[in-house]
């Protein structure tokens, strides 16, 4: 059971978690990740932050990262949500809810999909900033992050 | 004729490109940008631009069949 949305629309974190606790009797575990708008390395405030996405790529790429994960761990749910359009500092940005009888698949889950969707999804997020726009530069370490998972000790 | 979409950064440097072109692979339409949009063509030869087809990552030797999508992705900025 998985859920995927990619909307402009504010998510309600409560309610996501419910319906991920409601999945069956056997949810032992239920982990959230919530991301939200910051302000970027440098001086100053951001004034927002807009987020293109590839329609119908990034949903099949997110199909797939969510695919992977159920096939590593024992899942019995996910829900993944990101949202796109202009967003303020401090909004919400994205969510990922994991439902699973024990902690550790939860957790490690929750946190493969965050990496995977980082380094893989296909999202750009540009910056406005003293009246000036600017594309964010991806992070090398995000890349790391997705790459610890390709290993199969874990 | 095949569609051309750039996104990112990748747009930026698109304005007023063609969004229909005939070519034979993603490596000769980056070829063929060469002329009339240089900065862009420098653009898409950055290691870490990737290429689809029809939302598929490919090669930039894929050859293209009439009514592809063609899309340049830079390095994605999400979560």
């Amino acid at each position: 059971m998985h859920t995927i949305r990619i909307q402009t629309d504010d998510f309600d974190l409560a309610q996501e978690y419910q319906l991920l606790r409601e999945l069956s009797s056997t949810v032992g575990a239920v982990v959230t990740f919530t991301g939200l708008v910051r302000d970027f390395e440098g001086e100053g405030s951001i004034e927002s932050l807009s987020l293109e996405h590839y329609p119908g790529m990034t949903e099949s790429l997110l199909e797939e990262i969510v695919g992977q994960a159920h096939k590593r761990w024992s899942l019995i749910g996910t829900t993944v949500i990101h949202r796109v359009g202009e967003l303020l500092p401090t909004d919400q940005i994205v969510f990922v809810g994991v439902a699973s009888q024990h902690r550790a698949d939860a957790f490690e889950a929750a946190q493969f999909l965050m990496d995977y969707l980082k380094s893989k999804a296909t999202f750009w997020k540009k910056v406005s900033q003293d009246g000036e726009q600017q594309w964010i530069e991806s992070k090398d370490s995000d890349a790391a992050a997705a790459n610890r998972w390709d290993t199969d000790s874990v | 004729m095949i569609t051309l979409l750039f996104f990112g950064r990748l747009g930026d440097f698109a304005v007023g490109v063609p969004t229909t072109m005939e070519a034979s692979t993603p490596a000769e339409i980056r070829t063929l940008l060469a002329a009339d949009f240089p900065a862009l063509a420098k653009e898409l030869s950055e290691p870490q631009v990737l290429v689809s087809v029809n939302k598929m990552i490919v090669d930039w030797d894929q050859h293209l069949l009439k009514g592809s999508e063609v899309a340049f992705l830079p390095p994605v900025t999400g979560g």
